[in-house]
Order: structure tokens, then sequence, then C-alpha cells
């Protein structure tokens, strides 16, 4: 009994669906606010977000008379359902994650490619060119990144020796952060590109490339599903920020300061702070690329960084 | 070439030249001796049309093709009889002037034969046939 | 398989209401057609219904950008026609306005240029520099847009001898930042590679087509009607004739930009070189029988006017031919074999402004019709 409780609890509360919603928002509205800073604007104030997403779930629900309206309005949740799922594997507040397995990893991996691919079914559901273009394009874009990420967490697997995540992040307690070990560098750059490209920032948001095709998939989206969306994009944010801090950056470390123990998960909103504003830095000095010169970088210098770095951790002790 | 070079060089084929300044001159022609002036002028490297203007003068439309000579201007005038509205294209030469003649046919009702696309251009698909709202007549019943 | 990408006549990509349509196998464009005329107002036959006096406010609104050069070549036209000639001073001060309006245009073309290529930052750092040229011409003319300096005969505002080194203050500030955007859009790794070879003109595609501006001159036609076919101060002031040689829309851009610096120079030239006296004669506007021509070079290239008198306050006909116009022929060359991706970049290259073009004759009533025929369309698309 006890179990389902926490379960719920876990799932529902912390670190699922209210604390990450509340946390990704707030980050997606600071990444705002900073963007807005760099480029010279005063930028909106950082619960913007909040206040998007609530004025989306208040309007009207509408499926287009052309949409598969099934898969069309399923998908947002699923993503959604996906998302939050990953925050339960993640390590937020100790190395010991809500849900644990033997290879956390694998799961992890799986479930990240859900939204992308959920984003795709309602592209090509909703029955509007831009929707199909942006969909192609999002398949394009999932098969550049995700052979790098995969590779990347393959290069630390191969240097821990455990698929699990709270593995991985007891390592680092001891041996110190794998970013520190220069044979895992190449993996960390390889693998802040290959979150670049999974989160759609520039230079890789073309698959929502506005000026080109609308909104992409989500063009014919509004109101209540248009904010799943948003949602579930949110909390991909520091999803994907929570698990490259697991990876690299020693994950949710208690430090004791002055006799008061500061608890894990004020490290682990520090550490994926950082990452999302080194993202934000990032999608703000570039241009966005074509999607085939997206896919050559992927496959020619990201993957290639993230070999180098997998056969130096084989072959150098 | 500057205006008189262009008069000399046009001059059997026009009826009349009028020189403003060095730059600008104004002839009349007519539509069987249009394409002599167009050949003559290709020949000795004027490519570039500004633009067609037509003038409704009651009842005559005037087509006013715009060449520039670099540096003259180059107004050549072709007057029309409102009863038989037809010039031959100008785009094998020009090809330019693809869209002006276009234009042309939509706001006057200038027949241009040979001409490679006769869609409408500005005004929508199912504009009425025979009105043309740069004719004399159509203000009158516009008013 | 083909299918059709409809862009517009509402769409993220065109800032104005115009309808294209793209066909395209997957991400190829093998065909464009260009349905014009979303934002017909009938502005050449409401010229020919009201006096030379009004029709100087009118040709102001052609356009909003270009709107200086616009109604200088309104102006000179019937200044020719009515056989007078503006004071010297007028001449330059319209110089110095229109060469402001050119500064303004191109760094307007460059911010949006960067936000079709998802440069975001550039987008707004060029807009913010933009403000200045917006501040100096509101400081000179009363008005940041819309300046309505020029009347028939002269210009109503005078520079003032304590507005020159504000001028030239600001004038020193972007040139700083346009050599900064020069350098930028020359070395910046992302721009160059969604910029060159793309939308490629070649040489004898824009001699072919009459391409005109920027546009001809990032294909190496050496073509500016300041210098061939001088009018008001330009026959005084000396300036470059920017060329590119590669016609793509990374050359289109550079013209664009360098074209910022030659501005400056031909402002403080102006503003250094200015005599003194009068800035308007008046005219009388019953203008005999006569008709007239006249060319200048508006930002976006050659601004043609076509102008007859009847002998009345009214003039019979006026024809404008605007440089985007002048353009779209030009545009299918451009287009067929490039991708998706390209089409609002090297859309924006020629500077496109529909305003401006689609200034023929039309009824209000009809343009609603148009527009649903067209969403007709895109519902096809749809189903």
């Amino acid at each position: 009994m006890m179990e389902v409780v926490n379960f719920v609890i876990n799932s529902l509360v912390f670190p699922g669906l209210l604390f990450a919603s509340l946390v990704g928002l707030f980050y997606v509205g600071i990444d705002r606010k900073v963007t807005g800073h760099m480029q010279h604007r005063i930028g909106p104030p950082i619960w913007q977000e909040y206040l998007d997403v609530g004025k989306l779930l208040s309007k009207e629900d509408i499926t287009p008379g052309a949409a598969q309206s099934f898969i069309f309005n399923i998908v947002p949740l699923v993503s959604l359902g996906a998302i939050v799922t990953v925050m339960l594997f993640l390590p937020v507040t100790s190395a010991q994650p809500a849900l644990t397995s033997v290879a956390d990893l694998i799961v992890i991996i799986y479930l990240l490619n859900i939204p992308a691919i959920c984003v795709m079914l309602g592209g090509y559901s909703s029955g509007s060119p831009f929707g199909a273009l942006g969909a192609g394009r999002h398949v394009v874009q999932l098969f550049s990144y995700e052979f790098v990420f995969i590779l990347a967490i393959i290069a630390v697997v191969a240097r821990v020796g455990s698929l699990s995540l709270g593995t991985v992040v007891d390592f680092q307690a001891q041996q110190g952060w794998l970013v520190l070990d220069w044979r895992l560098l190449p993996a960390v750059i390889a693998a802040l590109i290959a979150a670049q490209g999974k989160l759609l920032r520039v230079p890789f948001d073309i698959p929502e490339a506005e000026s080109e095709i609308v909104h992409g998939a989500l063009t014919e989206y509004s109101g209540p599903k248009l904010a799943i969306w948003r949602l579930a994009y949110d909390i991909e944010t520091i999803v994907v920020a929570g698990l490259l801090a697991a990876l690299f950056f020693g994950g949710p470390t208690t430090y004791v300061i002055g006799g008061t123990q500061i608890p894990g998960i004020v490290d682990f909103l520090i550490k994926t702070l950082a990452i999302v504003l080194l993202a934000t830095t990032l999608r703000n000095i570039m241009a966005r690329l074509r999607i085939d010169q997206a896919l050559k970088f992927y496959w020619s210098f990201a993957a290639l960084l993230a070999i180098i770095s997998l056969v130096l951790v084989l072959a150098v002790p | 070439m500057d205006s008189h070079e262009v008069a000399a060089l046009i001059k059997k084929h026009v009826n009349d030249i009028r020189i403003v300044n060095d730059r600008c001159l104004f002839a009349t022609s007519d539509k069987q001796r249009c394409g002599d002036v167009l050949l003559t002028l290709k020949g000795r490297g004027v490519t570039h049309i500004s633009t067609i203007t037509g003038v409704d003068r009651g009842d005559v439309v005037e087509v006013i093709y715009h060449f520039d000579c670099r540096p003259a201007q180059l107004n050549l005038k072709i007057p029309l009889p409102k009863d038989d509205l037809r010039i031959l294209t100008i785009t094998d030469f020009f090809p330019g002037a693809i869209l002006y003649e276009r234009d042309l046919m939509e706001m006057l009702g200038v027949k241009v034969e040979g001409h490679p696309d006769p869609r409408k251009l500005f005004l929508p698909d199912d504009w009425p046939e025979g009105e043309y709202p740069l004719r004399k007549e159509w203000r009158e019943k516009s008013k | 398989m083909t299918f059709v990408v409809p862009i517009g006549p509402q769409h993220p990509a065109l800032k104005e209401p115009e309808f294209f349509r793209f066909e395209v196998k997957g991400e190829e464009i093998v065909d464009v057609d260009i349905h014009l005329g979303y934002a017909h107002r009938g502005i050449e036959e409401a010229l020919s219904r009201r006096n030379y006096k009004h029709n100087i406010y009118l040709s102001e609104r052609i356009c909003g950008i270009c709107n200086v050069v616009h109604t200088t070549t309104y102006c000179q036209a019937v200044e020719q026609l009515a056989g007078v000639e503006p004071p010297e001073r007028a001449k330059y001060i319209r110089a110095i306005i229109m060469e402001l309006e050119r500064i303004h245009s191109h760094l307007l073309w460059l911010g949006i240029a960067a936000h079709q290529i998802g440069f975001n930052t550039l987008f707004m750092l060029a807009w913010r520099d933009r403000e200045y040229v917006m501040d100096l011409r509101e400081m000179i003319s009363g008005g940041r847009v819309h300046s309505a300096t020029n009347t028939i005969g002269g210009v109503r505002r005078d520079v003032k001898t304590e507005h020159v080194p504000t001028i030239l203050h600001g004038l020193e500030k972007l040139e700083q930042s346009t050599k900064y955007y020069i350098n930028l859009f020359g070395s910046d790794r992302t721009i160059l590679a969604r910029c060159t070879n793309l939308g490629v003109l070649s040489k004898k595609d824009a001699i072919k087509f009459c391409a005109v501006g920027p546009l001809a001159r990032a294909s190496d036609v050496k073509t500016d009607i300041r210098r061939d076919d001088p009018y008001g101060a330009y026959d005084a002031l000396s300036f470059n004739v920017v060329i590119e040689r590669e016609g793509d829309v990374w050359a289109k851009g550079m013209v664009r930009l360098r074209e910022i610096l030659e501005s400056i120079r031909i402002v403080r030239q102006a503003l250094k070189e200015m005599p003194g006296g009068p800035i308007r004669t008046r005219v009388s506007l019953q203008i005999p029988p006569n008709e007239t021509v006249e060319r200048t070079e508006a930002p976006r290239g050659e601004l043609f006017y076509y102008i007859r008198s009847n002998g009345t306050d009214t003039p019979e006909r006026v024809r404008v031919r605007t440089p985007t116009y002048g353009n779209f022929a030009s545009m299918k060359s451009m287009f067929v074999g490039g991708t998706v991706a390209e089409i609002p970049i090297v859309m924006w290259s020629i500077d496109p402004c529909f305003g401006c073009n689609d200034r023929v004759t039309l009824v209000d009533s009809r343009t609603d019709k148009t527009r649903v025929v067209s969403f007709d369309e895109l519902r096809r698309w749809r189903k």
C-alpha cells in the first residue's frame, strides 16, 4: 500500500509532474529573460511562461477537421507522460532516483525519444502541409542527434561500467566529476551539442523554424493541447539538463557549509540552471542551420567527438 | 547612348521624336514598325526595359515602352485604336517585360499576342470579362 | 510526388500579405507561382483623381519604408512638368534625407534577414542601431518614418546648423556598428552556411529579367540611377557604386551593408558642401499639357514615375513602377532548384515591398473576394 502511495506522490508531486512543471516553466522563463537581455531588450517577466501556459489551458479546445483526431489528441498526453516518467528515473535529491531499475539509462534513452516521435505523429496527423514538413524534418533531426547522444552515454557507461544512473552518480562522488576526466571531455561537448538538437534550440530549431514552416509539426495545435506540448517541452528542458548533470557534472550532491546541510536538490537546481544558461547562450550567438547541414554536422563533427571519447575510454587505462 | 545618338539610331522607324534633354526623349511609332525599333535597340545592346505604361486617351490607348539606353531614357509610344487593341508581345526581345505586359492586359484591355503566360496578375481570377479599371469608361462607371 | 506549400497570404516569412505557391518535391522546390494583389489600394487611379498638392501625400503612402524617395521622384517629375528648378539647398536636403532613408531601409533588411535565418540576436541589434537613423530623421523632418519633407518646388523644413553636430555624431555611431555587421556578415560560420550559394541570380539572368537595385548590383551589374542618370544633388556628390560578383543571398546582403557606408559618406559630404539660400520656390500648379518620366534610385532599386499633365491642377495619368515590381521577374530563376528552408531568406534577399508593388487600381470590395479564393485553396490542401 505504502509503495502505491509513494509512487503516486512521486509521479504527480515530487519529482514528477508538479515539481517538474514548476521548475521547467521557471527555467524557460529565465531562458527567455536572459535571451531578452542578450538581445538588448527587456524581455518578458520570468513568470511569463506560467501565464502563457495558463492562458493556453483556458482556451477553447479545437481539433482541425482534416486531422486524424484520435492520434492528434492523444500524442500531447503521451509525450507529457513519457517525459514526466523520465523525471522519476533522474537523481534529483540524492544519487538514488525515485524509481530504479537495473539499466535505467536504457529506459531513459527510450523514454526521451517518445516526445520526438509524438511530435512527428502529431505533425503527420494534423493534415497540414506545414505539419507534414515539420514532422519530416523532426525525423531527420532525430536520426542526427540521437546517435551522438547515445554514443556519448555509452562512453560514460564504458568508463563507469554500469548502466544505472545511480551508480554513475556514486562513482562521481568518489572519483570526481566525469567532465574533469580528459578522456570524456569530447563526449561532454558532443552530448551538449546533441542536447541542443534535442531541445530544438538554435542552431538546431529546424523542425519548428517559424519563418519557414510556421510552427512545424505543432502548427495546427492550439489551446489546451498546445499548452500540454509546451509543458512537455519545458519539462524536457529540465530533464535533459538533469540527465547531463547526473552523467557528467556529479549529479545532486549534499554539501555541509558552516554546519548547515545543503540538500541535494539545491545542487541539482544550480547545475541544471547552469546547463540551461549555457544552452541559452549558444542559441543566441548563432543562426539556424539547414536540415542537411545539421545532419552533416552531427554525423561528422559531433559523432567524431563522441567516438574519440569512447575509443579513449576503452583504449587508455 | 545619349538622346541624340538614340534619335539618330531609330529615326527611320518612328514618326516623330521629341528630345527633352540629353538623357530623355520621347518617340512615337506604330504597331507595324515597333518590331524594327526593338530589333535596332537590341542590336545596340539595350537590355533594360523600365516598364510599360498604358494611357487611355479617349479613342486611342497609348502604350509607352520605357527603355533604358544608359544613360538616355527612350519612351517609345505606340498608339492603338480602341476598336483594335492588339499588339505583339516584346518578351521575345525583353523577357523582363513579362509582368508589365500582364499588367497592361488586365488594366487596359490591350491584347498582347503571343504572351507566354496571359493570366491575371493583380486582379482576382474571377474578375469579370471586359472590365478594365484604368480605362476612361470604367472611371465614369465607378463614380 | 510533388505537393504544394502555400506561402501566404498570411505567413510568418512574409511581412505583408502576398501569395506564393511553391511546388515542392520533398524539400526541393520545382516550381513557383506568384499571385499579387493582396495589398491593392488603387493608388495609380487615385493619383489621377487628386490634384498635384494632394498627390504628394498620396505618393508618400505608396510605401512606408521608402516614402521620401517616392515623394522626391513625384516632386521632381512635377517640377519638370512645370518647368521649375528647386533651389540648390533643397536638393541637398532631399539627398540627405534620402540617404538616411537608405541606411534605415538596409538596416531593416539586415534585421529581418537575420530573423529569417533564425539569428534573432542580430535582428534585435540591427534594429536597435536603426533607431539612431530614425532619431536623426525625426530631428530633421519631424517624422520618424513619414517625413513629409518634400513639396513641389523644394522642401518644407531646413536642416538647422545646430542639427549638424548631432547628425555627424549619429553617423559616427552608425559607421562603427555597420563596420561591425559587415565583419560579422562576412565571417560568422552559421551566416555563411545559410547565405552563400543560395538563390543565385546569374549576371545573365539579372540583365535578361531587367533586375534593378541591389539585386542587380549583387550579380555584378553596375547599375545605379544616382550615377547613370543623376538627379538632384547627386551630380555634385561623389560615391562608389557597390557591386559584388556572386549573385547569392550573401552578396545581396553585402551590397546593402556596404551601401550603408557609402550613404554615410554621401550625407557627410552633403552636410559639408550644402549651399545656403532658400529652400523652396513657388510653383503654379495649373500645368499645361505635357508628359515626363523621372527615375530615382530607391533603397530597393530603380523607382520610375511617368506623369502626364492636361492643363488642369490634376494629372491625367500617373504610372508608378516600384523596384520590387521590377524584380519579381527574376524570382523564379532564384528559387527553382532550391529547398524549402531557403524560401524565406531568398525571398527576403530581393527586399520585397508588397505595399509598393500592389499599387495599381482595384476596388476595395474586390480585395475581400481574392482573399476567399486562396483560403479555399488552403483548405483544399488541408483535406
